[in-house]
């Protein structure tokens, strides 16, 4: 099977998992650039934790990264 | 009841500020698309990562398989990613000093310790039921045998499991010198729990049982009597543990 194949077999899988991950990584971006300051690291660490370790790196933001308020 | 209801309104509206809400549903829901998914193509990988000449017979999936790891996924990453979320929710608020101002003017403290394990609680609910139905959908549709006859059997444990993991969480960040404390205490009972299970006389009695035993409830080989110490003994320290959490609370200091 071809990879192509294999990714439109299980296209009712793979489109709502796109969407859940691109919500999460668009809300968490959209949250990154509204801050100035975060508990730990800067912008551009939790900007490439966000968008290359799906989904653990915006949880991971939100939870340690995201500004006290 | 009125200061219950009126606390509890203000954790729920703080969980959906802090983003808290609509991560556990995120999450929860990749949880609930991948536990089937997984079990459907896992021939396949097996296939492309060995080649054709792999001898053994790869048996179909079936809808256990896809049970499989959904409780698989939620026992061994959702909980503890639930964990950290709520790793500091107790202790945040003790140091920043948010909670002086409301208990000078009279909000019992148990009220705080109580309005705060029932929103975590109702949470975990929420996201556990979540992908719990997703992936029944996906089953159902892709996996449409009987082999798994009563799915929401295995679900009742997990989460009768939530309300001890709760309770444990809220005592360690009650406890805690820091936000992360919280989450070691909770995945440090449960590893002690874990290897404690080692011994066959403790198993039926062991809390850990209500997140191992799922997959057979769900195949219907086992009957939920058979885990009914562990549900009692379950609820039993979720009630002291509760209790020790209100009575650390009443003595710390703010």
């Amino acid at each position: 099977m071809t990879d192509a194949n294999f990714f439109f077999d299980n296209l009712p899988f793979f489109i709502p998992l796109i969407i859940v991950e691109l919500v999460l990584m668009i809300t968490a971006i959209v949250h990154i650039f509204r801050h100035q300051h975060y508990q730990h690291g800067n912008r551009w660490l939790w900007l490439l934790a966000v968008m290359f370790i799906q989904p653990f790196g915006a949880i991971a933001y939100f939870v340690f990264g995201r500004e006290l308020e | 009841m009125k200061v219950m209801w009126y606390f509890t309104h203000k954790e729920i509206l703080e969980a959906w500020r802090k983003h808290h809400l609509l991560i556990i549903g995120l999450i929860f829901m990749i949880f609930g698309i991948e536990s089937p998914l997984i079990a459907k193509i896992l021939p396949d990988i097996l296939h492309s990562s060995f080649g054709s000449n792999l001898v053994i017979n790869i048996p179909q999936p079936t809808s256990v398989d896809s049970w499989q790891q959904f409780y698989k996924n939620i026992t061994q990453m959702g909980i503890y990613v639930l964990a950290i979320i709520f790793s500091g929710f107790m202790s945040q608020e003790v140091s920043q000093g948010t909670l002086v101002n409301l208990i000078a003017k009279g909000l019992p403290r148990f009220i705080v310790v109580l309005a705060k394990f029932l929103v975590a609680y109702l949470q975990w609910c929420g996201a556990i039921l979540l992908a719990f139905v997703i992936t029944w959908g996906y089953t159902a549709y892709y996996f449409p045998d009987n082999k798994s006859p009563q799915p929401l059997l295995g679900l009742v444990p997990l989460l009768i499991f939530g309300l001890f993991f709760t309770a444990l969480l809220l005592l360690g960040s009650t406890l805690a010198v820091n936000n992360y404390f919280g989450f070691l205490f909770a995945a440090g009972s449960i590893i002690a729990l874990t290897i404690l299970n080692m011994w066959k006389s403790v198993q039926r009695w062991n809390p850990v049982a209500l997140m191992t035993d799922n997959l057979r409830l769900v195949q219907g080989t086992e009957k939920l009597a058979h885990i009914s110490p562990a549900l009692m003994l379950t609820l039993g320290l979720t009630i002291v543990l509760v209790t020790l959490t209100i009575i650390i609370f009443n003595h710390k200091r703010l």
